[in-house]
C-alpha cells in the first residue's frame, strides 16, 4: 500500500509552481477575453448569418482550445491522453452532424409555416 | 478518503447491508446487476408470451390479466392499444435492462476487476450509484403497469409525434410515456458513471504485467463497450430530457406545427418528429453493439477454455471489435431509410453499413477457423458459444439485405427486421449471456450449475430460437407487417397457421428457461461445490477461490507474465499455463 | 505472489503504470468532460436543426440589457477559471489560506454569474418568453433557450456546490489538492461550453 502512495503522488501532475499562477496565465485569459470581444464585436457588422456562424464558431473552437490545453493543463499532459480525448470527442460530433441534410429539407417541405 | 491508493479501497464490509445491499464490491454489485437482469427478462418473456398468444388466439381469454389492466385486457382479452404497451414495454426491458445489463453490467462488473488483477473497481461508491441508479429507472418503468392509463404504446424506440403529444394520441401516452422517458433518462445516468468507472478501472488498475495487449478478450469488449457507452448514452440522456419537456413542458421540439390527433389541433408548433429519431439512434445503434459486444468477448473467452488452444489471432479479434466501435457511429441512419430522410443521406448510411460487416465477418471466420481442429470440449458453455456463432451469423446474414435502402424500403417495419434483430442482437447477446453464466456460475457463487441440465437447457433453446425467428424472415418476406395486434380477419390469414407453430414454439422455448432458472436456484444452494479453476482456464478469475474473497486477490499483488491465452501449450499443470504462473512456455 | 517474492522478482510497483501517468480521478473527470461535452454538441445541433428547419426564427436580443449582460457574464466566468487556477496552484503548494481565497472567489463569481442568468432569465420572462410561447416567432425560441442555458446553468450552480464541499474537505484535511484539481478541470469546462452558448445561443440572435 505504501508504493501505491508514492506512486500517485508522483503522477500528480504538477505544473511550475514558482512564482505568481496567475501572471503566467494571464496572456491565455487576456486572449480568451480578447476572443470573446471579438465575437461580440463582429456580431454587430452586418454578415449574412451563415458567415457569421462559421466566424463565430471557428472562434469559440480556438477559445476552446485555448481553455483544454492551457487552463485544462492538456498540453502539460502525455500526448497520449490528448490522443485518446480530444479526437474521439471531434470524431463523434463530426458525425453528428448528418442530421443537417434533412433540417434543410425541411424547411421547403413544412407546409404550415406561413 | 485518502489520496493513498488509485482505488479507493474499502474494508472488508461487516454490517448486512454493506455486504448484500448497499455494498461497495464489485462482485456483489455484478451479482445484482445479474439478479436485476433476471427479473427483467424473466417479465420481458411473459410479455412477449402474451403478445404471441394474442396474435394466434385473439379472442381466448388469458386469465389472470385483467387483474393487472381492466382497460388494457377487459375480461382478459387484450386490446390493440394494451398490446402495443406490451410490446413497448418488452422491447424497453430486453434492450436496456437485459441486453445492456446482462453482458456488459452484470459480468463486466464482477471480473472485468478480476481479469486485469485489482482489488476494486476505481470507484466503488460511484459503482454503487450505478447500480440504484439503473434499479430506480427499472422501478420507474414497471411503475407504467400499475398506473391507470398503462404503459406507453410508441414502442422501445418511442418515435414522436406520438411519444411526445401526450394523452390525446392514446392510452399509455399521458403519464406512461412520461414515466418511460424518466426511467430511460436514469438509465442513461447509472450507464454513464458505469462506464466511466469501467474505463479507469481498465486503464489504471492493471496488475504488474498486465499489458494492455496481455488483457483477456473479454475484458477488451468491455472496455471498448464502456468507451461507446461513455459517448452513446450522453446522447440519448439530453434526447430524453427534451422528450420530458415536450411532455411536460409545452415545448415543442419534437412536435411539428398543425397536428391534429383525436379531433384536436395539438398546441405545438415548428418542431420535428425526425430530430428525435435522428438523436435516439445517434445512440440506437451504438448501443446494438453494446449489448453484443460483450457477449463476443466472453464467446470467445469460453471458446478458448473449450478447445484447449487460442484463437488464430486473438489481436485481431480486439482490433475488430474497435474497428466495429469506430463505424458504429457511421449507420445510425439504416433505421431510418423510410422516415422521411433525405435519400440522399441513405446512400450515405448505407456503404457504412455494408462495410461494418467486414470485421464482423473476420471475427466469425477467426472463430470458425480456431474450431478447425480442435479437440473441443463440450461443455453446456461451449455449446452456447457454438450457439452464438450460428445466432450470429444467422441473423446477420439478412443484415446485409436490410442495410441496402431499396431492399429495405419494402422489408421495412415487416416480420422480417423483427427476425433480424431477434437473432442477431438479442438472441445471439443472450447466447453470450448464457455461455458466461455456465462458464463463471461456480466462480461467482461457489457451487457449479448441473451440466446436463445444461445442455438440455441448450438444446431446448437453440432449435426452439431457430423455429421462431426463421419462419419471422419468411413472414416479412412476404408482406407481414410488425406491431398488428392480429391478422384474422384480413389478407394475412392464410399466415396463421405459420404463426400459430410460431406462437408454440415461443410457449414451449419459453417453458424451457425454467430448467435453466430452476437450475440457477437449484445449484445456488445444492450444486457441486465449484473448485477453484474447474475449466483449466488460465486467466487470473481462476487463480483465486471460489467465490472470491471481498479483496479477490486476499492481501496477494498477483503478477501477470504472460498473454491471458496460453493454451495447448506444456505446463505444470497440464495442457496450459496460468497468466500469473512465471512458467517459461515455449513457442508461447 | 506476495510483496517479498515482488522483490525478488524485481517489480519495483504493485501494478502497471498509468498510461496518462495522472491519478484515476483526473482522468474520469476528463471522460466524463467529453461525455457532456457531447451531451451538449447534441443539444446544440438539436438548436441548430431547428433553427433550420424554422423560417420564422426570432432574433430579439438587444445589446441592453442582453448583450451587456452577456459580456459580464463571460468576464465574470473567465475570470473565475483564473482564480479557479490559482486556488489549484495554491493547493497544491499546501496554502491553505490562499486556497481558501480563491476558492471563494471562485464561489462568488459563480454565484454572481449564476445570478446575472437568472436576471436575464427574468427579463426573457417579463417580456413574454415562454418554453412554449413567445412575441415574435417560432415557439422553438423559447423552448432552445430555456433549455440550453438552463443545462449550462445546471452545471454552474453544480459546480458552485461542489465547489464549496470540496474547500470544505480540503481545509478540514479529508479532501487533496487532487480533489481541487479535478473540480478546477469541471470548472474550467462549464466556462469552456459557455463560450459555445455565448456566440451560438445570444450572437446568432441579435436585434438588428
Amino acid at each position: 500500500m505504501a508504493e501505491k502512495i508514492v506512486t500517485d503522488k508522483a503522477s500528480v501532475t504538477a505544473p511550475s509552481t514558482s512564482g505568481n499562477v496567475i501572471a503566467k496565465y494571464l496572456p491565455v485569459y487576456f486572449a480568451l477575453l480578447a476572443i470573446a470581444g471579438l465575437e461580440i464585436f463582429l456580431a454587430y457588422r452586418n454578415f449574412s448569418i451563415l458567415t457569421l456562424m462559421v466566424i463565430l464558431l471557428v472562434l469559440a473552437i480556438c477559445g476552446a482550445a485555448l481553455a483544454v490545453m492551457y487552463f485544462m493543463h492538456l498540453a502539460q499532459e502525455r500526448p497520449s491522453l490528448f490522443l485518446s480525448l480530444i479526437p474521439a470527442t471531434i470524431f463523434v460530433l463530426f458525425m453528428m452532424n448528418a442530421i443537417w441534410t434533412d433540417s434543410f429539407r425541411l424547411l421547403h417541405m413544412k407546409p404550415f409555416a406561413h | 478518503m485518502q489520496e493513498a491508493s488509485p482505488a479507493q479501497v474499502h474494508a472488508p464490509p461487516t454490517s448486512f447491508l454493506r455486504k448484500h445491499v448497499f455494498s461497495l464490491d464489485h462482485k456483489v454489485i455484478g451479482l445484482q446487476y445479474y439478479g436485476l437482469a433476471l427479473a427483467a427478462v424473466t417479465l420481458g418473456m411473459v410479455l412477449s408470451w402474451l403478445m404471441r398468444f394474442h396474435l394466434v388466439w385473439p379472442t381466448v381469454a388469458v386469465p389472470g390479466l385483467s387483474l393487472i389492466s381492466k382497460v388494457g385486457a377487459p375480461g382478459g382479452i387484450i386490446t390493440p392499444e394494451y398490446y402495443l404497451s406490451l410490446l413497448t414495454m418488452h422491447g424497453t426491458l430486453m434492450v436496456f435492462f437485459v441486453l445492456t445489463n446482462a453482458p456488459f453490467a452484470a459480468f463486466g462488473n464482477f471480473f472485468l476487476p478480476i481479469q486485469i488483477g485489482a482489488e476494486d473497481m476505481a470507484f466503488p461508491r460511484f459503482n454503487m450509484m450505478s447500480f440504484w441508479t439503473t434499479l430506480a429507472a427499472f422501478l420507474v418503468l414497471i411503475t407504467a403497469f400499475f398506473i391507470p392509463d398503462g404503459p406507453p404504446i410508441s414502442g422501445w424506440t418511442a418515435y414522436a409525434p406520438l411519444s411526445a403529444i401526450g394523452s390525446d394520441a392514446g392510452p399509455g401516452l399521458g403519464w406512461g410515456q412520461t414515466l418511460w422517458a424518466i426511467s430511460i433518462a436514469l438509465f442513461c445516468a447509472g450507464s454513464l458513471l458505469g462506464a466511466l468507472n469501467f474505463i479507469s478501472t481498465t486503464l489504471d488498475l492493471r496488475a504488474k504485467g498486465m499489458t494492455l495487449m496481455r488483457m483477456p478478450i473479454c475484458t477488451w469488449a468491455w472496455f471498448i463497450t464502456s468507451c461507446i457507452a461513455l459517448l452513446a448514452f450522453a446522447v440519448l440522456l439530453p434526447a430524453c430530457l427534451l422528450l420530458i419537456l415536450d411532455r411536460t413542458a409545452g415545448t415543442s421540439f419534437f412536435i411539428p406545427s398543425g397536428l391534429v390527433v383525436s379531433d384536436r389541433l395539438q398546441p405545438h408548433a415548428g418542431g420535428s418528429p425526425l430530430l428525435w429519431q435522428h438523436l435516439f439512434w445517434f445512440f440506437g445503434h451504438p448501443e446494438v453493439y453494446i449489448a453484443i459486444l460483450p457477449s463476443m468477448g466472453i464467446v470467445s473467452h469460453v471458446l478458448m477454455a473449450s478447445m484447449r488452444k487460442p484463437l488464430l489471432s486473438a489481436k485481431v479479434i480486439i482490433y475488430s471489435m474497435l474497428s466495429i466501435g469506430f463505424l458504429s457511429w457511421m449507420v445510425w441512419g439504416h433505421h431510418m431509410f423510410v422516415s422521411g430522410m433525405n435519400p440522399f443521406s441513405s446512400l450515405v448510411f448505407s456503404f457504412p453499413t455494408l462495410t461494418i460487416t467486414i470485421p464482423a465477418t473476420i471475427m466469425t471466420l477467426i472463430w470458425l477457423g480456431s474450431l478447425y481442429g480442435a479437440n473441443i470440449r463440450m461443455t453446456s458453455a461451449s455449446l452456447f458459444s457454438l450457439g452464438f456463432i450460428s445466432m450470429f451469423v444467422s441473423g446477420g446474414v439478412s443484415g446485409f439485405f436490410l442495410a441496402q435502402p431499396s431492399i429495405d424500403i419494402y422489408l421495412h417495419a415487416t416480420y422480417f427486421v423483427v427476425g433480424h434483430f431477434h437473432m442477431v442482437m438479442g438472441v445471439a447477446s443472450i447466447f453470450g449471456v448464457f455461455a458466461g453464466t455456465y462458464f463463471w456460475f461456480g466462480k461467482m457463487t461457489g457451487r457449479m450449475l448441473n451440466e446436463t441440465l445444461g445442455k438440455v437447457h441448450f438444446w431446448i433453446t437453440f432449435i426452439g430460437t431457430y423455429c421462431i425467428f426463421m419462419p419471422f424472415h419468411y413472414l416479412g418476406l412476404v408482406g407481414n407487417i410488425r406491431r398488428y395486434s392480429t391478422f384474422v380477419d384480413d389478407f394475412m390469414g392464410p399466415l396463421m397457421p405459420l404463426h400459430k407453430f410460431i406462437t408454440i414454439a415461443a410457449l414451449i422455448t419459453g417453458a424451457g428457461q425454467l430448467i435453466f432458472l430452476f437450475n440457477l436456484f437449484h445449484s445456488r444452494f445444492w450444486g457441486k461445490p465449484a473448485p477453484q479453476n474447474p475449466w483449466d482456464g488460465t486467466s487470473l478469475e481462476w487463480s483465486i477461490p471460489s467465490p472470491p474473497p471481498w479483496n479477490n486477490f486476499g492481501d496477494v499483488h498477483p503478477v501477470v507474465y504472460h498473454d491471458s491465452y496460453q493454451y495447448g501449450v506444456k505446463g505444470s499443470k497440464g495442457d496450459y499455463v496460468m497468466q500469473d504462473s512465471p512458467e517459461q512456455v515455449v513457442g508461447g | 505472489m506476495s510483496e517479498s517474492q515482488v522483490a525478488v522478482h524485481g517489480h519495483g510497483a504493485m501494478m502497471e503504470a498509468s498510461p496518462y501517468a495522472i491519478p484515476s480521478r483526473k482522468l474520469t473527470m476528463w471522460l466524463f468532460i467529453i461525455s457532456d461535452a457531447v451531451t451538449f454538441g447534441a443539444c446544440l445541433m438539436a438548436y441548430g436543426y431547428l433553427r433550420t428547419a424554422s423560417t420564422d426564427w426570432p432574433t430579439p436580443f438587444k445589446f441592453y440589457p442582453s448583450i451587456l449582460n452577456v459580456i459580464i457574464m463571460t468576464f465574470v466566468l473567465i475570470t473565475s477559471s483564473l482564480t479557479m487556477l490559482g486556488a489549484v496552484d495554491a493547493a497544491k503548494l499546501g496554502d491553505k489560506a490562499k486556497t481558501t481565497r480563491f476558492m471563494w472567489s471562485t464561489i462568488f463569481l459563480g454565484a454572481l454569474f449564476a445570478g446575472l442568468h437568472l436576471r436575464e432569465w427574468l427579463g426573457l420572462i417579463g417580456e413574454g418568453v415562454r418554453p412554449f410561447h413567445n412575441p415574435w416567432g417560432s415557439p422553438l425560441f423559447g423552448a432552445t433557450f430555456f433549455s440550453i442555458t438552463g443545462l449550462h446553468l445546471l452545471h454552474v450552480v453544480s459546480g458552485v456546490i461542489a465547489l464549496f464541499v470540496i474547500w470544505r474537505g480540503y481545509t478540514r484535511g479529508t479532501l487533496t489538492a487532487g480533489h481541487v484539481e479535478t473540480t478546477g478541470l469541471y470548472w474550467h469546462f462549464v466556462d469552456l461550453v459557455w463560450m459555445f452558448v455565448v456566440p451560438m445561443v445570444y450572437l446568432l440572435s441579435i436585434q438588428r
